[in-house]
């Protein structure tokens, strides 16, 4: 399936698609072999969405067993799975959504040692890491950096979620919505992007009150908070005892990155009890949206088509609002 | 209805519980779910549905799987096309949660018989996943009607809407009056002058098409309008002479012989030369050159486009044809017309998915856009102009799935607190509040959430109060049926104006009675042709009061209808009725008259009601003329007829300007205004309201006509 022309099948399950992204972002997305990490409710809404696209090959990589709580979010999970291989009970269920994209599993984490991380990442063309701690995020980010791959992470906790990307030097084709309707222009755009290490530096005192509050900070420090807590603690918070640790980071990390304090000083408390008692915690449908999301933009990344993500993504469902940080870029 | 016996690994619901804490979670599972369609947000919302906890869930859908949805209606696999999409969907996801129980119809939402309001009384929550204007806001106005809450959504390639809607409390699908859908075009532009590719698309498909295979009509009807219209008289005249000349060509494909010569002559050679005689015409445009047939064949005409030009990555619809390659498309798709006209059928419709009449519609336009010196366009083009295809992804509906679920879990939230937390759990994040969200294309904000707007004071739909009488038609008159719903205390009957419509044709609104004819008002419902699920509307002659909308539904079952005993007529009072009338079953109570607001602030709070302007009545028992000049795109589709509201609603608000309503609420007329407050914070959103989903969007085809007009279509 690597190149040549399109089948009539091909023509006939993907001409909704085609017609809105063209046929060469559907041959580009063809080629793409994808790496994802981790099999939970996020991971299962990227992963069908991206192959019902249409790309050439996902690799996935988990190591755990079907929980009794996985079904929650896991709908390529059955009752009868739970205790199988996460990777082997859903390989078959995904390789249905569309025979014509190749799947390839393996039930263990050793090739995201760092020696193995290198070789398997040389043969994709992107990774998508899901559920992850900040610090591997990191270390991972750097080696898919020295590969030159894009880099894709996302995750939720309750009812928030997150994508991080990397795209590196990304380049990509912007149509010109401004251009009248019936000369359609498209212009190239070329955007470089930060490390997450980099990324996590940065500081907000250049935004407005009014860019400020449209970021949702709230909600980026909800998650930044969860991230410092489990790379103390290791672990994620998981009861009311964890409350005043979690906020206690959530309003020093508010104050080291220099928000403008006529908007933010303090995560609010009910946001961060909730947190603390959901974060450990899938609904379907928050993993649907940041799965949706997370898929296009990992699409768009393929075809090089639309401007992507940049950088920082995070969505509330307290309220069905998303904003996007630019964390340390310009 | 659920089955005790099935079971399932304890744990599953862990996750869900802890979010949404036990009583919410649990108050899901008792929720009667409807969702109206099962493609492509249907399929996501019917996953996400049963693994957040909704178990009691009825999925209607009237249509059958095809190939292009296997795209994004994720749970249908080639072995399924053809198959109803409602049962499909209904058996797979329920094998994602053993415990839930799917109720699969296959039908049409809009048959009002069956689907009435009563039926929609049925469900706690109404989540709608259609992809059609007329069924949107025929759930909407059920929902409404029947004081149900829904949720209503849409999707068009990356973008995407979510709206919550509770009768009374929010804006209803139609506060903000929908874009006209479908473009129009005047019928000399499509007949005898296109300048534009899609013209010549529109042209083939909706006349040629059903000059040559349609059924054998008398196109006089359309010119006569376009005649009074006060489009160009001899060119009308010169068309009537082409259309005349059709007769011949139409017996020609019927006797199975080739036709297509004959066709190409009269209507590539003939036709254009009668047009070039009307010098006037060609002043100020460039005129149109006659084909020739031999000449094309012969390979002259080609300019350099066609299948020399280079050809990047393409499928093989997206080939352009040379010209000759189009004239054979042309004779072959002629002959394989002709061959099914003269077998089996009787009559050829454009179908995009209809092999033959996609070819003649491609090779037809091209041909005439050869003509006029207009850019052709590929079959694949042609196919999305003539077919109203929109784009659709499978990320998109995943995303406004689990934002209806969302929104849906917040409706069922907000009519139910739960106690207050135990000191062991505290109480999780409530989702607490409804809004209104949008994808959109703003870098910072991908999904802009607003709250939800007031009701616009002038909606003609659910600013109406809603009640039910359920009757044997045959048997209650439209006394009994309005007088019992008004009650015994005045104003008396004959005050009010009273309408007959149907919630799925809105535009055929009737009078039935009206102050100085009250001929019907002892008539049956049903010899004024009034029937289950229907409504009467009951409209204030001097507009002091909000109208009473009136659905009709049927007795019920055990009712023991024909003259049956029990379920005797009651009202609230229970004034002297007790013993009433068995066919009719009053609602209890009785709704509550309203004064209007326009008369509340009028009379400034205090209890004299002011006489509204007099009412202009001739203008009331026009009918609702359709804009006859012009060629609706899409045949299917009844959309320039939602453009008018219901006469009783069109002159609720003509007739009253409500020159004391604050500013950002006035709305003189309802056919002008435009949305109070959801497009002002689309714009500041940096959203337009745009006349097609594909506007922004769409540069492959520049010119697509996409069924709906509005932001959102859908999927």
């Amino acid at each position: 399936m690597a190149s040549g022309e399109f089948t009539e099948e091909e023509q006939g399950r993907y001409d909704r698609q085609i017609r809105l992204w063209g046929i060469e972002a559907q041959q580009r997305m063809r080629n793409a072999t994808i790496l994802v990490v981790r099999l939970r409710g996020t991971a299962t809404e990227t992963i069908k969405n991206i192959v019902l696209a249409g790309i050439g090959k996902l690799i996935l990589v988990d190591a755990d067993d079907v929980k009794e709580e996985d079904l929650g979010a896991g709908f390529f999970f059955r009752d009868d799975d739970v205790g199988k291989k996460r990777v082997d009970a859903a390989k078959a269920r995904i390789e249905n959504l569309n025979p014509l994209v190749t799947v390839e599993t393996v039930p263990n984490f050793n090739v995201l040692n760092n020696q193995n991380f290198e070789s398997t990442v040389n043969g994709v063309d992107l990774v998508c890491i899901t559920e992850w701690d900040r610090d591997d995020l990191v270390r991972l980010n750097i080696i898919c950096r020295r590969s030159r791959k894009p880099f894709y992470s996302g995750g939720t906790y309750g009812l928030l979620g997150y994508i991080f990307c990397d795209l590196l030097d990304h380049n990509y084709i912007s149509p010109d919505r401004s251009s009248p309707k019936d000369v359609p222009k498209s212009i190239q755009m070329k955007v470089s992007y930060p490390s997450l290490q980099d990324a996590l530096r940065h500081r907000w005192s250049l935004l407005s009150k009014r860019q400020t509050k449209e970021l949702n900070p709230a909600s980026v420090f909800a998650i930044l908070a969860l991230w410092r807590f489990q790379s103390i603690q290791k672990r994620l918070p998981i009861g009311a005892q964890d409350v005043g640790e979690l906020q206690q980071i959530a309003d020093a990390l508010v104050s080291e990155a220099d928000v403008n304090k006529q908007v933010i000083t303090t995560v609010p408390h009910s946001l961060i009890e909730s947190v603390t008692m959901t974060a450990v915690h899938e609904f379907s449908p928050v993993c649907a949206i940041v799965g949706g999301l997370l898929a296009q933009d990992i699409l768009k990344t393929l075809a090089a088509r639309e401007p992507p993500i940049a950088n920082f993504l995070t969505f509330d469902g307290n309220t069905g609002g998303a904003s996007v940080c630019k964390l340390s870029m310009s | 209805m659920p089955t005790t016996t099935t079971t399932t690994v304890a744990g599953r619901t862990k996750h869900a519980k802890a979010i949404l804490g036990d009583e919410l979670h649990k108050k899901l599972g008792e929720t009667k779910v409807l969702v109206v369609g099962a493609g492509g947000i249907g399929c996501e919302l019917i996953k996400t549905l049963v693994l957040s906890g909704f178990i009691d869930i009825t999925l209607l859908d009237l249509d059958t799987i095809d190939l292009s949805n296997l795209n994004r209606q994720f749970l249908f696999r080639t072995t399924h096309i053809k198959k109803p999409k409602s049962l499909i969907a209904a058996s797979v996801a329920s094998t994602f949660n053993p415990l839930v129980d799917i109720t699969p119809i296959q039908d049409n939402i809009m048959d009002s018989e069956k689907y009435h309001v009563d039926w929609f009384r049925g469900f706690d929550i109404v989540l709608n996943a259609l992809d059609n204007l007329e069924a949107r806001k025929y759930v909407g106005r059920m929902c409404v009607a029947g004081g149900v809450k829904m949720v209503e959504s849409g999707t068009a390639g990356y973008l995407g809407q979510v709206q919550p809607i509770v009768g009374g409390v929010t804006e209803c699908f139609e506060c903000m009056e929908k874009p006209k859908g479908g473009k129009t075009y005047p019928v000399c532009t499509i007949r005898s002058t296109p300048s534009l590719p899609i013209h010549c698309v529109v042209w083939s498909k909706s006349y040629l098409m059903g000059q040559l295979f349609g059924v054998d009509e008398d196109a006089g009807a359309e010119l006569d309008e376009a005649e009074k219209q006060g489009e160009n008289a001899e060119e009308i005249a010169n068309l009537r002479k082409e259309a005349e000349s059709f007769a011949q060509v139409r017996a020609a494909i019927r006797s199975g012989g080739p036709a297509a010569r004959m066709i190409f002559d009269k209507i590539f050679n003939t036709d254009i030369k009668r047009l070039l005689s009307m010098s006037d015409m060609w002043n100020h445009r460039a005129s149109p050159v006659p084909l020739d047939f031999d000449r094309i064949m012969q390979g002259e005409n080609e300019n350099g486009n066609g299948s020399k030009q280079k050809q990047t990555v393409a499928l093989k619809d997206q080939k352009k044809l040379t010209t000759k390659e189009n004239l054979e498309l042309f004779v072959s798709s002629v002959s394989a017309l002709s061959a099914r006209l003269s077998s089996t059928e009787t009559v050829i419709e454009f179908d995009k998915d209809d092999d033959d009449t996609l070819n003649f519609v491609t090779a037809a336009s091209n041909l005439r856009s050869l003509a006029y010196g207009i850019p052709q366009k590929t079959k694949w083009e042609v196919k999305e102009m003539a077919g109203n295809i929109i784009p659709a992804i499978a990320t998109t509906n995943a995303i406004i799935a689990g934002l209806i679920v969302l929104q849906g879990v917040n409706l069922i939230a907000s009519s139910f607190s739960p106690p207050t937390s135990t000191p062991t759990s505290p109480s999780p994040s409530p989702l607490s509040s409804l809004r209104n969200i949008h994808i959109q294309l703003k870098p910072s904000v991908p999904l802009s959430a607003i709250t939800t707007s007031r009701p616009n004071p002038a909606c003609g739909i659910c600013r109406d109060i809603y009640t039910v009488v359920r009757c044997d038609p045959l048997r209650a008159t439209l006394r009994d049926v309005v007088q019992g719903v008004l009650g015994l205390s005045p104003p008396p009957i004959s005050e009010f104006t009273i309408f007959a419509s149907s919630p799925s044709a809105p535009s055929a609104t009737r009078i039935l009675a009206d102050p100085d004819w009250e001929d019907n008002l002892d008539r049956t419902l049903g010899s004024v042709n009034v029937r289950c699920g229907m409504f009467v509307n009951v409209v204030h002659e001097e507009g002091v009061w909000e109208t009473i909308s009136v659905g009709i539904g049927g007795l019920p079952p055990d009712a023991g209808c024909y003259g049956g005993n029990a379920n005797r007529n009651r009202n609230a009072e229970g004034e002297g009725e007790g013993e009433g009338i068995p066919w009719l079953m009053l609602p209890d109570p009785l709704p509550r008259l309203v004064v209007r607001k326009e008369e509340k602030e009028k009379s400034g709070g205090t209890n004299t009601p002011l006489p509204p302007p007099p009412v202009e009545r001739a203008s009331l028992k026009r009918g609702l003329g359709e804009d006859d000049d012009i060629v609706v795109l899409d045949s299917n589709d009844n959309h320039s007829a939602d453009a008018h509201p219901p006469a009783a609603k069109r002159r609720k608000t003509s007739s009253n300007p409500p020159p004391s309503t604050p500013p950002e609420r006035q709305h003189p007329a309802r056919a002008g205004f435009s949305s109070p407050s959801k497009k002002r914070k689309l714009e500041e959103d940096g959203l337009v309201l745009m006349e097609s989903a594909e506007e922004l969007l769409d540069d492959i085809s520049e010119d697509i006509n996409g069924g709906e007009g509005d932001v959102i279509v859908i999927d």
